[in-house]
């Protein structure tokens, strides 16, 4: 977790990340599914997965994939900065045995009265570079030598 | 055919009531759920770490899993034991709106968008309100689906909006 980094050190194009998580095991989702007290039986139940309900695995939870985009745009702003806004859809399936990058682009920015935001695209790819949670995401970042971002958060007014 | 009969249209824009998670936000908790998501953010347990934001919190979109099964509900693993099709799903407390009159109808995640405002500390006790944002009809080549709306608002008691969330659920 940094610091900060500021508006003006970001540009256009520029890669965030990636963050890597995985190899996913089976207790990984059954620790994710304690935590959240969620019993949904593909996430650790083999037989029931595979037999009952055809699927080709162990599905690595949507839930516990969009924590891994929160954590890479939420580190990237660091304290000073915040992760104001992400989307997503959930495409593909990830599967017990995969290692996932989570990987984020900025595609623009945009400077507002007391700081400025950075549009980026976001996701998640497996090691054969299939994509399964494509978004985008809205960060913002304080201007360099100005105050924090304000806490809580404060959107821009709409335009 | 349509499905956006103005039964269903008549939904868009219903609120449900506004209620508080079973249980306050728990270090403990916080704990175990940041060793599953695998994020050692110093602020999850240190108060000196989440100085800016007032003291340690949670990570930012624990507000929206705190919603679980409270003490004394029935117990579904038991009573669906010896279901074979039982897929372990229980619904807990669900989001406080009614069920849409789409009797028959499957029931895809179709994504999410979450906005974040601030977290939930330590110690703090999270609401949460939903409403029908909007309901839309799409054409596709295997016929007409419904695309659902519902926004919900995550709150601490001193009414501070910590997060937002607008998901899509498709019904086909």
């Amino acid at each position: 977790m940094r610091e900060r980094i500021n508006f003006e050190d970001v540009s256009v194009g520029d890669a965030v990340g990636p963050l890597g998580k995985g190899p996913f095991t089976t207790p990984h989702l059954m620790r994710w599914s304690a935590a959240m007290e969620n019993w949904h039986k593909i996430h650790y139940d083999q037989p029931f997965t595979t037999g009952h309900d055809k699927l080709p695995g162990l599905l690595i939870n949507g839930s516990l994939k969009q924590q891994f985009i929160a954590q890479l745009l939420k580190d990237w702003a660091g304290r000073d900065g915040w992760m104001w806004k992400v989307s997503f859809q959930f495409r593909a399936m990830n599967v017990v045995g995969e290692t996932l990058s989570v990987w984020a682009r900025v595609t623009g920015k945009r400077e507002m009265p007391d700081y400025g935001l950075v549009d980026l695209d976001v996701g998640i790819s497996n090691e054969r570079g299939v994509e399964s949670t494509p978004g985008s995401a809205v960060v913002a970042l304080p201007y360099r030598g100005r105050a924090p971002v304000p806490y809580p958060f404060v959107p821009p007014a709409p335009v | 055919m349509t499905l956006l009969t103005d039964e269903v249209r008549s939904y868009i824009g219903r609120e449900g009531p506004t209620f508080a998670a079973c249980d306050a936000v728990e270090a403990g908790a916080v704990r175990r759920y940041a060793q599953a998501i695998m994020d050692p953010d110093p602020a999850y347990a240190s108060d000196q770490e989440g100085v800016r934001y007032g003291g340690a919190v949670a990570p930012p979109l624990y507000p929206s899993f705190m919603f679980r099964t409270p003490f004394g509900a029935p117990d579904v693993l038991t009573e669906r034991a010896h279901d074979p099709d039982f897929d372990g799903i229980v619904m807990g407390v669900g989001n406080g709106l009614p069920e849409l009159p789409l009797h028959g109808l499957a029931l895809l995640n179709g994504g999410a968008e979450v906005e974040f405002f601030a977290y939930a500390r330590h110690g703090e006790r999270v609401l949460q309100k939903s409403h029908f944002a909007d309901i839309q009809e799409k054409q596709t080549k295997s016929g007409p689906m419904l695309l659902v709306i519902f926004e919900t608002e995550f709150t601490n008691e001193a009414g501070q909006l910590l997060l937002r969330s607008r998901k899509t659920i498709i019904r086909r």
